[in-house]
This record gives structure tokens, sequence and C-alpha cells, in this order.
């Protein structure tokens, strides 16, 4: 009986070290709070449905860099798949597709994504390459593949896909349930042997190898993951924007970085999850509305998405070296 | 069930280095086999190559009578044949309990993780410590929150739930204070009912003679005999880990390195592994620091040199000085010469010139004066004898033994008054170390005081005027003139104290 009481705080404890979700609720609300001020239709189901709807394509692309990171590595080619499965996936599916084109052209982008993830992943995980030199490297031919297949933005998607994007399923939008799914799905791969994997493998790499954990098998796998969630992602774009576009999901690399910072996981690796990094994201669109909201330029969202990240970096540094000092 | 192990013949090489010439050894169920030896005499590399970590060049490993071959760590483990590492191979962000079953983690059907029952038998395996660890030592601590020698208890338990046929435990008790070390003896006597073969590998007599049946001794890669331990005395086996005690000096004694005045001294120095040392160092004396690898000699360098933080007095030529950055120390005339060249000591791909200039250029001016410093550097490579084509000759086409002189030679610009020499000779050709030896005496000759880390005995005998013998972070014993020995030595790194020594 007192047993039961001890644990729970150890494991209180343990999801506040593991995940500290803390830092970014604290500022969700302060986010929500500006943005409910300078908005007044804020809380609008329209108006909430509709942000969904711009959250869900980030949500994708961070949820699958989360994976990569806490495996110990980083994706910057990530921004760069979104564009080549973006471009593909329109092209594919041609002016007027029937229903088996539209899957022909899902299904070819999904598979150029987790090939583009396992390109990353060997020359990683296999070859021992860096993973920032890799990922940076790759970016550029895949963004050069996707001008390549378009060289300007274009193209148009069936109306039906447009419609089933914004649609609600049991009074709910279908955004919503996909990021219900992403979220359950993430709590099996964690609640697996995988998952000790990962984060072993993030955590310490040479005693997860001496402990006999396929190492390399596990970094591979997470860049196959982060490639499959961007080709995701680019599914979503073309949905909601109707359109292709090669140059759409260049900035999106360091918005889901930002927004895995955001969510606490650290960029070391070894610890954090995916729902911080949904939080994130809308915590980062939040900042972005505000912006657009208050009449700031909006050349300072870059500003701010790349400052938070240097501060991700050097934060753990300077916390380390001002206790020193003391 | 019966389980036997046998190492027959086993010769390994690290390239031109013969770590084991001929490994043998033997342990079957029901049995604690003791493995000992001096630094160098290829105990790990055994152990390593018995448990797969390392492939043998030659000889063979039986099972059970059957020939047997490990490609990994994983194909020895499933034949049952688990080692508790030293250097400790667990995830410090992850739980007691995810670490201890980490890839072999109870799943139900659904590939799902069994958290409950992992939990409960994590719980069951803490049970076997209650009593010497701390109520907080619960399944779902973090490992990164626990202290060392909770940690090395976790590392035990991690191959426990393994539930292995033979355990070698490297150095296992280090970090475990007596209460565990006792728990840990009582538990192996279990295992050794339960029909477990357990291999121990120990610098520490006492520990040896207490849970140990039988004891095989390793000398400079050979194994030299096995013996009952109730049928042998500390000092029969310390002479078998020892080959004669004929000590060939290198250099001679500094006769009047005895009255000079004192240049340094060390009032109960503490770091994280050193638990209170004290030494003197006079004027152009040679003092070497022994005992087995790890057992703080190279904290009190780095502590001299103001790499480490440290508690504790250090005088410097009649100051009391506490250094906190390697800048202050150099400033004061403390030179370090690191064990690691590669990665401390030099810059590989650079020249030999700028290698030997580095620590010395403001020296030489705002604007370099070039021409001075390359004269400089000229006079330090022909004082060393480099054997190199030119000073612009990058570090890394030099051998191993003209690499280490170089390091040395950027601090003899500097004419250090202390020098600190952390295991220097590592991987050096005879040679250069003979050459290496004649620059120590030549800076001694001239007033420098040196404190020589060494894991060679031999160096420590052939060179020092003095030695401080270190164990578990302490100082053992202090040897000089009549009691610099072999035997003492070895027998002070084993934790005895016997003969003349303090």
């Amino acid at each position: 009986m007192i047993r039961i009481p001890v644990a729970n705080t150890i494991r209180l404890r343990r999801i506040a070290l593991r995940q500290s979700y803390r830092f970014a609720l604290l500022l969700l609300i302060i986010a929500v709070t500006v943005n409910a001020a300078l908005q007044s239709n804020f809380f609008r189901p329209s108006v909430l449905s509709d942000d969904l709807q711009t959250y869900l394509p980030l949500m994708l692309l961070a949820a699958g860099q989360t994976i990569v990171i806490i495996g110990g590595g980083v994706d910057l080619s990530v921004g760069a798949i979104v564009s080549l499965v973006d471009v593909l996936v329109v092209r594919t599916m041609g002016g007027n597709p029937g229903a088996s084109q539209v899957f022909l052209a899902i299904g070819l982008g999904l598979a150029t994504g987790a090939l583009a993830g396992l390109v990353n992943g060997i020359c990683v995980a296999y070859l021992r390459f860096q993973p920032i030199v890799t990922t940076f490297a790759t970016s550029f031919v895949f963004s050069g593949l996707a001008l390549w297949v378009m060289s300007s933005p274009g193209g148009n998607v069936p109306p039906g896909l447009v419609d089933a994007y914004q649609a609600n399923l049991l009074g709910l939008p279908v955004v919503l349930w996909v990021m219900v799914v992403v979220l359950v799905l993430w709590n099996f791969l964690r609640s697996t042997r995988y998952g000790r994997y990962l984060y072993a493998v993030g955590g310490q790499s040479m005693s997860a190898y001496v402990t006999g954990v396929p190492v390399s098998l596990v970094r591979l796998s997470t860049y196959i993951f982060s490639g499959l969630m961007a080709a995701f992602t680019a599914v979503a774009l073309v949905m909601s924007t109707n359109t292709g576009d090669p140059l759409i999901g260049g900035p999106m690399t360091l918005e889901s970085i930002v927004a895995v910072v955001l969510g606490g996981t650290r960029l070391s690796g070894g610890q954090g999850g995916v729902a911080g990094s949904l939080i994130g994201v809308v915590i980062l669109s939040l900042i972005l509305n505000i912006i657009s909201f208050a009449n700031i330029p909006t050349w300072w969202q870059t500003l701010v998405n790349a400052l938070i990240v240097l501060l991700a970096l050097t934060g753990p540094g300077i916390v380390a070296l001002v206790r020193r000092k003391l | 069930m019966k389980i036997s192990l046998a190492a027959q013949h086993v010769v390994k090489h690290y390239g031109g280095v013969i770590a084991l010439s001929d490994g043998n050894l033997e342990v079957q169920s029901g049995e604690v086999l003791a493995l000992v030896g001096a630094n160098g005499s290829g105990k790990s590399t055994l152990s390593k190559i018995i448990t797969g970590v390392v492939a043998p060049d030659e000889g063979q490993l039986l099972l059970d009578g059957q020939k047997m071959h490990f490609s990994s760590p994983q194909s020895a483990r499933r034949n049952g044949i688990v080692e508790v590492y030293q250097d400790l191979s667990l995830v410090p962000d992850m739980t007691v309990a995810e670490n201890i079953w980490l890839a072999h983690e109870p799943v139900a059907w659904s590939k799902i993780v069994r958290n409950r029952e992992m939990r409960a038998r994590t719980r069951d395996l803490l049970d076997l410590f209650t009593g010497t660890i701390r109520s907080s030592l619960q399944p779902e601590a973090l490992v990164s929150t626990l202290p060392p020698d909770e940690k090395q208890i976790v590392e035990i338990l991690k191959v426990l739930s393994l539930q292995p046929k033979i355990m070698i435990l490297d150095e296992a008790t280090a970090s475990l204070d007596s209460r565990q070390v006792d728990r840990l003896f009582e538990l192996m006597a279990e295992w050794k009912a339960q029909g477990m073969a357990v291999v121990f590998i120990s610098h520490r007599m006492e520990e040896i003679f207490r849970v140990a049946d039988r004891v095989t001794v390793l000398r400079s890669g050979k194994t030299v005999g096995t013996a009952l331990l109730d049928q042998i005395s500390q000092q029969e086996l310390v002479n078998m880990m020892i080959e004669s005690d004929v000590v060939s000096r290198y250099i001679k004694h500094h006769e009047e390195a005895t009255s000079s005045p004192m240049r340094l001294s060390v009032e109960r120095m503490r770091t994280s592994v050193l638990r209170g040392v004290s030494l003197s160092l006079r004027e152009g004396e040679l003092l070497g620091l022994g005992g087995l690898r790890g057992q703080g000699q190279t904290d009190i360098l780095l502590a001299l040199f103001g790499a480490i933080p440290f508690e504790g007095q250090v005088t410097l030529s009649g100051r009391s000085v506490h250094f906190t950055h390697p800048r202050q120390a150099m400033r004061e005339g403390i030179a370090f010469v690191p064990g690691e060249r590669g990665a401390q000591g030099l810059l590989p791909v650079r020249s030999v010139l700028e290698n030997l200039q580095l620590p010395s250029w403001r020296r030489y001016g705002p604007l370099l004066q070039l021409g001075k410093a390359r004269k400089d550097a000229d006079t330090v490579a022909r004082r060393l004898s480099l054997i190199m084509q030119s000073l612009n000759t990058p570090v890394n086409s030099l051998s191993g033994g003209n690499a280490q002189k170089v390091v040395l030679g950027k601090w003899l610009l500097r004419e250090p008054k202390v020098l600190l020499l952390d295991d220097p000779t590592k991987g050096v050709d005879v040679g250069a170390k003979g050459e290496f030896y004649k620059i120590l005496a030549e800076l001694r000759e001239a007033g420098t005081s040196i404190i020589l880390y060494s894991s060679e005995d031999e160096e420590l005998l052939g060179l020092c005027d003095r030695v401080i013998v270190l164990h578990d972070g302490q100082v053992q014993a202090e040897l000089a003139d009549v009691t610099l020995t072999r035997s003492e030595l070895v027998a002070a790194s084993m934790g005895t104290a016997h003969g003349g020594a303090v």
C-alpha cells in the first residue's frame, strides 16, 4: 500500500524528465491567450477546424523528425522530400484521374518518401556519415529532383480529395482523427521493444550496442519513418493546397525541428516524444498567427524559429557553464 | 547441469603489440576462478576473447569439450557466457527496469512490452541486494540519478537477468562498498551452488582469497599457472605474478634529489576517484605513480595541471596554489604529456614545427618571428634526435615513438619546472623508449621535477627515484631504495602491504 504512491511520484518525475511537456503547455497557454486577445473569433469551431487543417502537415512532418532526433540523429532533408513527393503526386494524378489513378499516385509518393529515407538511413547507419552533413547534402538531391519533376507550381487535384481533407467524421474534423491516429500509433510504437531500442540508441549507442541492440538497423528505421512521414505530409499538403509546388517543403525543415524542440525533446537524443512535438506545432503556428495579426513583418518568423533552435542547442551548455562557475 | 569452458593457447596481437601470447584458462560449474596478473598481463584481453568481444588470432575455446567460435558478444551470450562490464553499459536516460531488460524485454503477443511484469521481475532482482541499497533504487528510477555503486549493481543484475551459465566479473567490486561486496559474495556462493561458473577478475588480494576457489595467473600475456587458493599464500601468489626480482635500471638514481629543496607538495587531494592523497616532490626528482590502471594516477596529474576540479592543498615552490585551468598551471611552469597523444597531445595533420611551438607562440611577438621559432624548434628536434624529413612534415607521418617525442618536445621549449607524464611510452618501440628515457634523465639533471605514471612496472622500477603505489584512490605504499622492488610493487598494487612498505 505504501509502495504505490512512491512508484507514482517516481513515474511522474520520469515523465517530467523524459518529456518535459510542462514548458510546452505553458507556452501553449500563453500563445492561446495572446491569440484570443488579438483575434476575437479564435474559439469559433469553424476557425478552429481551419486551424487544425493548416497544422496537420507540419504535425506529420514533426512526428517523423521526432523519431529521428530521439534516435540520436537529425533529418535536414525532410522539407525537400515533402517538395519532391508533393509534385510527384500531382504529376502522377494528371488532370482528371480515376480513383485507381489517385491511389497509385499516393502510393508512389509514399514509396518515394520511404526510399528517400532509406538512402539517408543507409548513409548514416551503415556508411557512418554525419547525419547533419548527409541529410543536408541529400536535401539538394531531393529538391533538385522536385524541380525536375515540375519546375514551377501548377497542376490540380480532384475536388473529392479536397473535400475529404475538409470533411467531418463522427462530428469531428477528419484532420483531428488523423492526429489521434498518429498519437495512438506512436504510443503503440514506444510500448514495443522497438521503442526501447529507439531510446537506448539515442541515449547511449555504445551501451545499446554491447547490450545486443541492433543499433544500425534502428538508426536506419528512424530515417525511413521520417521519409515516410514527409511523404504523408506532402499528401496532406496536396489535399489542402489543391495544387503542386516544387518549393513548398523548403521552410518546413527548420519548422519541424523547432516544433520538436518546443515539444521538449532534447536535440541530443534519447529522450522526448511525439505528443510534445504536436503541441510544439500548435505553439509554432500560433506564434505565426500572432505575428500576422499584430502586423509584425513576416520575416520575424524565420528569426524567431532560428532563435528557438539556437537556444535549444546552447541552453544545456549555458546551464552547465553557469553551474560550474557557481 | 554441468558446464565447462576452456581457453587453450590463445594468442592476440594488436598491430605489432602482443597482448596475449599463450592464454590458458579452465573453469567449470560450481566454482569461482580468480584471474590475476599485473598490468598489461592480458587479463582483459583473455576475458574479451571468451565473451566474443575480440576474436583471437590463434588458439581455441572449448565449451563442454566442443570447439566454439564466438563472432560477437551476442553469440557468446546465446551460449550462456556473459560479462559484467567495468565501463558501464547502461543508458543513462532509461529506467533501471528498462536497462536491465534491454534487448530481452518480456513482450506480449502484440509485441507490446509487458511493463508490469518487467517491473515485478526487476523488483525481485533488486531484492537480492536489499539492505545494501537505498530504498529509492526502484525499477522506475532513472539510471542517470544513481550513484556509481548502484549503477554497478544494476549492471550486475542486468547480466544476471540473462540467466547465465558462465559469468565473468571484471573488477566489478571496484565501486561497491564493503556491505555490497559481502552481499555479492553471498550471492556468488548461491550461484555457484546452482551450477554457475564464475570468473572473478580483481585487483584486491583479500577478495580473491575470500571468494575464489582457484586462481589462474597471467604474466606478460602467458598463463603461468593455476593454483588452489587454500594451498597458496599471498606471497607465493605475488611471486607467481612476477618474473624475477632483478631490476634493470634505465637511468641512474639522482643522488642529490634526496637533499634538494622541495618543489611540490600535495596534501589530502580528493577528486571523484582520489580519496585523500598526499605526496611531495623535490627539485630534480623523478617520482613514479604505480598501481593497477585506474586507481587515480591520472587524476593526480590532471588535477595538478588544473584540468579537473579537486579538493586539497597544493604547494608549489613554497607558494600555495590551486589551478582551475591548464593555462594557469602552464604559466607556473607545469607541463603535462598526456597518454592519448593522438587525441590530447598532438595536432596530427599539422607540421612538427607547429606542434612543437603550439604552447610557446606568445614568445615570438604579435607578428610571429617565424625564423626564430624555426631555429628554436630545430634545436629541440635535434636534442630529441627526431627522425623526420623536415620541420614541415605532418606529425601523423612520424612513427609512434617520434610522435611522442614531439609531445614531450613542445614542453621542453618552455623549460618546465614540473613535468607530468601520463603513461608516455604506451605503444612506443624499444629504441625510441631508450631515447625518451635519456631525455628524462637530462631534464632531471637540469632540475626539472618529474611525476611519471606508467602502466609498465619495468619503467617505474627502472626510472624512478621513488614510487608511490595507489590502490582504490589512496596511497597504498611508498617505495624507495631497498623497497623499490618488483614484488613490493606488485604486492602493493594488489592491496597488501608487507615487508618494509609504509
